[in-house]
Parts: structure tokens; C-alpha cells; sequence
């Protein structure tokens, strides 16, 4: 009985990844696949690889892991400090700040979206590179500070204070001490930061002023274009970088569950 | 310390990824339009930032492999499409621009039809005088009606034409016998009750033309003539509105999902038709089918046909923004579209782009490219409607208050019904 | 420490929520427009007879119908996992393989999910095709309408097959922080194996279930892509309705569209405080 209900599960979170995974690859590699045929006709990798070799979804592929790259550093770089301070640091008004960085977890971003374009256009930013990266920590500076400070509140400073009493410098408290014991909790607060990132659309379409083409972007142009084929190819590489992104820091972190946010 | 190191590394990494624009040192005078070889001089080694709606996989790579080709081997220019998933997003931009007062903005070219037009028209966006100066506008027939008027608005200095377009349907041969086929609204009406579900069309809105022209049609039919519609009169609207309104409830239950749900785009449609949903499907391209099947959107046995009449029929146009940074390159650019060979590379389904010429073939003068533009047509085969038949049907488009009279009537009194 | 994330959180939040505000009070500056008025949250308003005025309601009865069922079903879902598959366990954690297995789920943004769930559910998609095949149905108006259909069916779909997983990965982690010694002094004291269930395992969990399905909601309420995906002309969420509104070519209709960004987000705010309030109630109550 239990076994069969665990069987359940398996099944369930196997069916959500395998099918979706089935279903582009079948669409991506079997052009002109219609109602009511079972399979397409021939699978070929022409389709899939004429996709990869056009220059723009290989713009858009470099775009999308720069933009991803540059918000998860600068995430890290900001967010970890933050965390610490809210961990550690005795602090007025707590709670205000807890819910400031609270608040763009549930306000929508449409309600924000739209401002936010003219804002940046006032400053210069909309339409470019660095802009688009401003905008995605808007969303994903909380989920990486309150990460890293749920993990931080486990962390015992105490080690510091022993590697400091037996004579090691700032900077060698941090290099030898800090740094390796926060390790796992910067590894997960940066994929968090990646994933959503990689996934943004909505801020990525109004900010970037149809200028940033990211591979949603591209991704949400082609759904009007409807050519299931392309369309199958362009969901393949989105899925593809973040799914070997969590292979790899499963790998490295192994067990405990961790929850990426609902975006 | 950490705190300046982090600000550093910000700075660092802010400097690594910002594509700002310089400081703007004081621009040199533009060339004057009549000097175009000073225009070309000018444009070599710009970047035109061409905006247009990148929906189809076909005509980007058609762009890119055509005139970002040209473009670059022929006057050292870079093509920079820029792909938006509906056009009045560019308009978006711009008239966000001007708020900001930004100027050099980010748009060069932009390929754009109709309510775009006026609306960057309405809100004195758009840089004129020009269309004319172009060497290859001697190949335009600007004493054209059809051409002069983009979705009944004065497309004056503001617009250069790139293509044209007319509203056709698809059906597939091996499903549908061609003498089966309705040939006008009324007959379609018919078709539609006799075969419960197996007919749609695109719900009309902005950014989705070609159901609002589906709609303009069945205006046309009802009153009688397509030509009492290209000057706005509210009396005349109100007079024959409620009938359009009858006529489209009385095809709402007949329609797929009972006409509680319609595509949103033109490809949706290709793809409910494709997949057997419905029998046919709609189009604006020269080539009928053609170029859907090489794309792999229909299958190989999809054909164009139109009614017998009220079929509109369009220019389409490329316009300069008022600040546009690179304006020598889009003058170029927009000259280029108008070359022959061009003109009768996207006229052929297998490059792509489908759409039909926007020059007038009977003024170009060179032997050969007059042969080449003569023979591309006759190379458009099977899927595509019959240059005669087309020609019987065409009827321009209304005028552009009908636009949204049209949209927003439709949504209160098809859509939502009572 | 805290300064440049609250800056960049805090100040580009507060500056851009200022500026929806300003221009939903119709504060247009580019076509002239300077003084402040409520006239496009009038517009929105049943019997002002404007376009918003008929659209607005609905489009707000919908999102609330769409959130409200989405979150409802996949907390049902997570729950009833955790219930069948792991409720019979003394100390309930995760069998092995699984939770790498749930976090590559999360690999799908919304968006390819929903592309997806429309292949796959579609009149004419690979389900139906199977059917076909089985010769259970004849053409693809038999197969039920699931996709772009006026209930929001398809978008409910999306989001509960997206959702379930961050829910279970929520109340796994929970579990697998807390439930080891609770579940052990439980059985010391000779509670059934249900009764661990009611009194250790449900309280354990709820809170964060309520956190997760608070959070899930707000984001469904405000999503844009996959509504505008999956989802009719009529009824629309209230995001794709703004952002239309938005973009339309008669300028005017930006404010209104700023207004209905402005409402959504005001009514996620609400719903939000209403529910910490009474978690916090629940908790000072027990305490």
C-alpha cells in the first residue's frame, strides 16, 4: 500500500518531467506533425539544428546566460551582506525591512512593470543590458536574501571567534572560515537567483523594450508565430541550462529539499 | 573594506554590461535628402535598428538573409533586427521616448501598418519628408489611392511602401473540394451552419488586422460596396452597424467553440486549420499557401482562394521615427526594400516572406529586372490564388475611425453578447 | 550592509509603484494631460458604459476564479500526497531520488510549461491524437475543450501541474526540518500512526502550507504570460487586461490600464495582510 503510494509520487514527478521533455523533442525534431497522425512522420535533427545555428536564438541563448550570470552575482554580492546583517546584526525596525524585501514576492509585477519602464527610462536604462539586470533583483533579492539568512540562522559564528582568538586576521577569518562554511548556502541562493532570472519574461519584455530579445522573449513572440516546431526547439534550450544547472548543484549539495520560489 | 570592495566589483560589473550610449557630442549636420551620396557616405558603418514584428521564423531569417546580407556587403551598414511580438510595442517605445524627451532613441526603421501609423503620426513621432527622395520611389506609383493611404490615413512624406497585401482565404485541397468552396459572406454563412464548428476567424483587435478586415468585409457585402466606406460618416456607421452585428451572431453559433472562443493571431488560425479544427484558415501573402507550406505551418495541399468580392487589399510600409538614431542607414535601408531583385525575392515562397510587390512592375524601365519581377510571379503555382481572380475581388480598406468603432463593437456586441 | 538591496528593492519598488499611482490618476505628460483625476477608476466601474467599465468586473471575477482554484487544487494535491504516500511512515521524509527529481520541475518557467500543457491538451493535441488513435474520439471537436476556454480551465491546468511540486517541496523541507523527534515522542507516548498524522505532521505543516499557497495565489492573481497564453478574449485576467489596456493605440486607455495594474496589485496586498493576520491570530490563539 505505501509502496504503491510512493510509486504515486514517482510517478507523478516523473510524468512532469519526462512528458514535457517528450513532448518538445517530438515537436522540435518532426516538422509538419499534424492531427490526427500518432508520430510525426520522420524525425529529423535538421530542424533543431537550424534553430541552434541562426545567429539570433544564439543571441538570444548568449543573452539570457549573460543576464542570468550578471543577476546572480551581483545577487550574491548584495544579498549576502544584507542576510548577514539581518541574521546577525541587532537591527531597528526589523520588521519593516523584513517586509520591504517581503513585498515584491507577492505584489504582481504588472502592478510595478509598467512604472518601472518609465522609471527607467527616465534614467537611461530601458532597452539595455544593465537595465534588464537591475530589474531582475527586483524579484530576485528576496529570495536570495531570505535563503541565505534561513540557512545563516543554522551557522554558528563561533568558529570565527575561535579562528580570530587563535590569531587569524580579518581577511583570513573570512577566507579560511566564513567563506567555506556559507559555501552550500551561496551555491543554493545562486541557483535560486539563476532560475528565476533565466525564467523572467514580463520585466524582460517591458524593460527591455523589445531591445533585450532573452530567450523567453524570443520564446513569447514565436507562441503568436505559432510554428510548433520552432517553437518546441526554443522551449528545449530554455529548459535545457537550468536543468543541468540543478542537476550539477544537487550533485554538489546532495539531499535536503530545497525550495526554489513559485516563480 | 568589504563594503568599497563590493561597490568596486559593482561599478566593475555595472561598466562590464552597460551598452548606454556615449555622451552625446554635437551630432554633424545631417546630409540634405537630395544628396544621396552623401546619405550612403553617411550610413557606412551604422547599425540600423530595425523594429518589426518577429512572429514568423520565416520572414526573420528572409530579413536577415536578403538585406542584413546586402546591407552589409553593399554599403557596410549592420542590420540589427529587432523582433517584437506586435508592432505597437515599437509605438510603445517611442511615445515613451518622447516623455522622456530622449533623443537619439533606439529605433531607425520600423515596419508598420495602419493604427500604428496614426497613432505616431497623432503624436508627431515620425521624421518626413523623405519618401520621395529615395532613388528607387521613381518604381512607386504615388498617384496610386490604394498606396497614398495607409488604412485610409495620408501616408504623405512619412512612409515608403516595402509590400503588399491582400485578405485571402486557405483551405485544403485534399479535404475541401474547391466547388465547394463559398464565395461570399453570405454563401460562408451557409457553409458554416451546414458544417457546425469547422469555421473561425481571428478575433479582431489591435494587432490582429486580418480579423478586423474579416469583419470590414462582411460590412462591405451588407451595405452593398466597399467604396461608400473610405470616408468616416457616423450616420452611415450607425445606419448599417447593427446589421453587421446581426450577421456575425447569426454565424456565432455555427463558428468552432460556438464563437465563445476565436484565434488570437493569424497562426493560431494556421494551426487549428493544419490540425483538422477547422476548415479554413487566413492569409495576407502573395503567395496564398505557398509560403506556409514551405514553412511547415500547413500541410502541402493547402490553396489560396477568395471570395468574388470585398476582398481589401494593402500596402505596407516602412516609417522613420523622429529621433532616430541612425537615420542615414534607415534612408538606405528603406531604399534597398524597393530594389527589384528584392522586390522579386519576397514574392517567393521559398524565401519566406510571401508578401507582394510594392513597387508598380509597369514603371521599372530595366529589361531584365522588369523579366525577373515578371517571371517571380509566374513562379507562385498552385497554392497560390490567380493574379485575375485576386484582382476581381480587391477592394481597398475603410477609413481608419471604422478601425476601432469596429474592435470595440465587436467586443460588446459579438464577444460578449448579452 | 543592508543598504544597497533595500535601495535596489525597496527604492526602484517604491519609485515605479509611485509612478503606476501617478499615471493611473491620469498624470500624462505627453499628450498634455497635467492634473490629477480618478476618471479611469471611474471608468472602471460598472454602468460609466466605457469599454473598461465591461470588461473590468468580469476580468476580476475570473482572476480571483482562476487563483482561487489553482492554489486551492494543487494545495489539495500536495497535500494529499504527503498524506497517502508518506502518512503511514512514522517519521515522514521524502524517499530518496524524489526531491531532485521535484526541483527539476522548476526548470520549466511558466511560460514552456504552458506551451506544454497547450501541446498536449489542445483540441488537436498529442492527448487527442492518442485518442484518435484508440478510436475513442472521431475529430478533434470531441476531444473536451481545455485549452482557451472561457473558464480558464487550461490556465487552472498550467498553474496547479506547476504549483503542486513547490508546494511539496515546501512541506518536504518542513518535514524533513522538524518532524524527527515530534514524530519519535509521538510514538513514545503511543499515538496511532493517523494520530501522528492529525496532531504532528498537519500542524507541522500547515504554516508553511499557508505561506505557499499565499504565495502561489499572489502570483497567479497577477500573472501575465500564461493567461495571455492560454486563456479567451473574454473573460481576461486582470494583467493581460492592463497590459492590453496599456498598449492600446488610443492613448487614453493607458491610464485605465494603469489603474486596473494599480487595483491588482492593491487587492494582492489585501489579501496578503488578511492572511498574516490570521496566521497570526492562529498562532497567538495557540500560544
Amino acid at each position: 500500500m505505501q509502496r504503491g503510494a510512493v510509486g504515486c509520487i514517482w510517478l507523478y514527478a516523473l510524468a512532469s518531467v519526462l512528458l514535457p521533455l517528450g513532448l518538445f523533442g517530438l515537436h522540435a525534431l518532426g516538422p509538419r506533425w499534424f492531427f490526427p497522425a500518432l508520430l510525426p512522420d520522420s524525425l529529423s535533427l535538421e530542424p533543431l539544428l537550424a534553430l541552434i545555428g541562426n545567429p539570433r536564438t544564439q543571441a538570444a541563448l548568449g543573452l539570457s546566460a549573460q543576464v542570468a550570470l550578471l543577476v546572480t552575482g551581483l545577487a550574491v554580492l548584495i544579498g549576502y551582506p544584507a542576510a548577514r546583517a539581518l541574521t546577525f546584526a541587532p537591527l531597528v525596525g526589523r520588521g519593516v525591512i523584513l517586509a520591504v524585501l517581503f513585498l515584491p514576492t507577492v505584489i504582481p509585477p504588472i502592478a510595478i512593470g509598467i512604472g518601472l519602464n518609465s522609471l527607467m527610462l527616465q534614467l537611461g536604462l530601458a532597452g539595455t543590458l544593465i537595465g534588464v539586470c537591475i530589474v531582475h533583483l527586483i524579484p530576485v533579492l528576496p529570495y536570495v536574501i531570505l535563503t541565505l539568512s534561513s540557512m545563516l540562522s543554522r551557522y554558528d559564528r563561533h568558529y570565527e571567534e575561535q579562528a580570530q582568538v587563535l590569531g587569524a586576521g580579518a581577511w583570513q577569518v573570512w577566507w579560511l572560515v566564513t567563506l567555506p562554511m556559507s559555501l552550500p548556502a551561496l551555491a543554493v541562493a545562486a541557483l535560486f537567483a539563476f532560475l528565476i532570472s533565466w525564467s523572467e519574461y514580463l520585466f524582460t519584455a517591458l524593460i527591455g523594450g523589445g531591445r533585450v530579445i532573452t530567450l523567453p522573449v524570443l520564446l513569447f513572440a514565436l507562441v503568436a508565430g505559432g510554428n510548433p516546431t520552432t517553437l518546441a526547439g526554443v522551449a528545449l534550450l530554455i529548459v535545457a541550462v537550468p536543468m543541468l544547472a540543478i542537476l550539477l548543484a544537487s550533485r554538489l549539495l546532495g539531499g535536503g529539499p530545497q525550495v526554489v520560489g513559485v516563480r | 573594506m568589504y563594503q568599497r570592495s563590493l561597490l568596486l566589483l559593482l561599478c566593475l560589473m555595472l561598466a562590464a554590461c552597460s551598452n548606454t550610449p556615449a555622451p552625446l557630442a554635437p551630432l554633424p549636420a545631417p546630409a540634405p535628402l537630395d544628396d544621396w551620396e552623401r546619405i550612403v557616405a553617411d550610413a557606412r558603418g551604422q547599425t540600423v535598428n530595425w523594429y518589426m514584428w518577429g512572429g514568423s521564423e520565416s520572414i526573420n531569417s528572409y530579413v536577415d538573409q536578403f538585406y542584413g546580407t546586402a546591407l552589409q556587403e553593399r554599403y557596410g551598414i549592420t542590420l540589427n533586427r529587432v523582433p517584437v511580438s506586435d508592432a505597437v510595442l515599437a509605438v510603445d517605445q517611442l511615445l515613451s521616448e518622447k516623455e522622456a524627451g530622449i533623443d537619439p532613441g533606439s529605433i531607425d526603421l520600423i515596419w508598420i501598418n495602419g493604427e500604428n501609423f496614426a497613432s505616431l503620426k497623432q503624436a508627431d513621432m515620425l521624421y518626413g519628408g523623405w519618401n520621395q527622395k529615395l532613388p528607387n520611389s521613381v518604381l512607386v506609383d504615388y498617384t496610386n489611392p490604394a498606396l497614398i493611404y495607409d488604412f485610409g490615413v495620408p501616408i504623405e512624406t512619412f512612409e515608403s511602401p516595402w509590400s503588399s497585401a491582400q485578405f485571402q482565404f486557405i483551405y485544403d485541397s485534399a479535404r475541401t473540394d474547391p466547388a465547394d468552396l463559398p464565395r461570399s459572406y453570405a454563401a460562408l454563412l451557409e457553409y458554416a451552419c451546414a458544417n457546425q464548428g469547422r469555421f473561425t476567424y481571428i478575433a479582431p483587435g489591435p494587432g490582429a488586422f486580418q480579423g478586423t478586415r474579416f469583419v470590414k468585409g462582411a460590412l462591405f457585402e451588407l451595405s452593398g460596396g466597399a467604396e461608400q466606406w473610405r470616408n468616416f460618416d457616423q450616420a452611415q456607421w450607425e445606419q448599417w452597424s447593427p446589421q453587421l452585428w446581426a450577421y456575425l451572431n447569426e454565424l456565432k453559433p455555427c463558428l468552432w467553440r460556438t464563437g465563445s472562443a476565436y484565434p488570437a493571431t493569424e497562426y493560431e488560425l494556421h494551426g487549428l486549420f493544419a490540425n483538422r479544427e477547422v476548415d479554413y484558415s487566413i492569409t495576407q501573402s502573395v503567395t496564398g499557401a505557398g509560403a506556409l507550406i514551405a514553412e511547415g505551418a500547413v500541410p502541402e495541399t493547402a490553396r489560396a482562394f477568395v471570395f468574388n468580392d470585398y476582398m481589401i487589399g494593402d500596402y505596407n510600409y516602412v516609417a522613420i521615427p523622429r529621433n532616430a538614431p541612425n537615420r542615414a542607414a534607415a534612408l538606405v535601408l528603406a531604399n534597398l526594400l524597393l530594389e527589384p531583385e528584392f522586390q522579386a525575392a519576397q514574392i517567393l515562397p521559398e524565401n519566406g516572406f510571401g508578401l507582394g510587390y510594392g513597387i508598380d512592375v509597369r514603371k521599372v524601365t530595366d529589361e531584365q529586372d522588369r523579366a525577373t519581377l515578371e517571371a517571380a510571379m509566374d513562379r507562385l503555382g498552385a497554392p497560390a490564388t490567380p493574379p485575375a481572380e485576386l484582382l476581381a475581388a480587391l477592394v481597398p480598406d475603410a477609413a481608419p475611425e471604422y478601425q476601432s468603432l469596429i474592435e470595440e463593437g465587436w467586443r460588446e456586441n459579438v464577444l460578449i453578447g448579452n | 550592509m543592508l543598504a544597497p538591496a533595500l535601495v535596489i528593492v525597496g527604492g526602484l519598488f517604491g519609485a515605479s509603484l509611485w509612478y503606476s499611482v501617478l499615471k493611473s490618476l491620469g498624470y500624462l505628460p505627453f499628450i498634455g494631460q497635467f492634473q490629477i483625476t480618478l476618471e479611469a477608476y471611474r471608468n472602471l466601474l460598472p454602468g460609466s458604459g466605457t469599454p473598461a467599465s465591461r470588461e473590468f468586473l468580469p476580468a476580476l471575477g475570473f482572476t480571483l476564479w482562476v487563483s482561487g482554484a489553482a492554489t486551492l487544487l494543487a494545495a489539495a494535491g500536495a497535500l494529499g500526497v504527503v498524506v497517502v504516500g508518506l502518512g503511514r511512515t512514522r517519521a515522514p521524509h521524502a524517499p530518496r531520488g524524489i526531491v531532485p527529481l521535484l526541483n527539476l520541475t522548476l526548470a520549466f518557467p511558466h511560460l514552456v510549461w504552458a506551451v506544454a500543457i497547450a501541446l498536449l491538451l489542445a483540441q488537436s493535441g498529442v492527448l487527442a491524437r492518442v485518442l484518435f488513435q484508440l478510436g475513442l474520439i472521431a475529430t478533434p471537436a470531441d476531444f473536451p475543450v481545455l485549452i482557451r476556454d472561457p473558464y480558464g480551465i487550461g490556465i487552472i491546468i498550467s498553474y496547479t501541474t506547476k504549483l503542486i511540486p513547490f508546494l511539496l517541496l515546501m512541506l518536504l523541507a518542513t518535514l524533513h526540518a522538524q518532524t524527527d523527534d515530534y514524530a519519535a515522542a509521538a510514538a513514545t507516548l503511543g499515538a496511532s500512526r493517523w494520530q501522528t498524522l492529525r496532531y504532528v505532521t498537519l500542524p507541522l505543516v500547515l504554516p508553511a502550507l499557508t505561506a505557499g499557497m499565499l504565495l502561489g495565489f499572489a502570483f497567479v492573481f497577477g500573472a501575465y504570460e500564461v493567461p495571455a497564453l492560454l486563456g479567451v478574449q473574454f473573460p481576461r485576467m486582470l494583467a493581460v487586461l492592463a497590459l492590453d489596456f496599456f498598449r492600446n493605440a488610443d492613448l487614453r486607455s493607458r491610464a485605465e490600464g494603469m489603474a486596473i495594474s494599480v487595483l491588482t496589485g492593491a487587492i494582492v496586498l489585501l489579501v496578503a495582510a488578511v492572511a498574516y493576520a490570521l496566521t497570526a491570530r492562529r498562532t497567538a490563539g495557540h500560544g
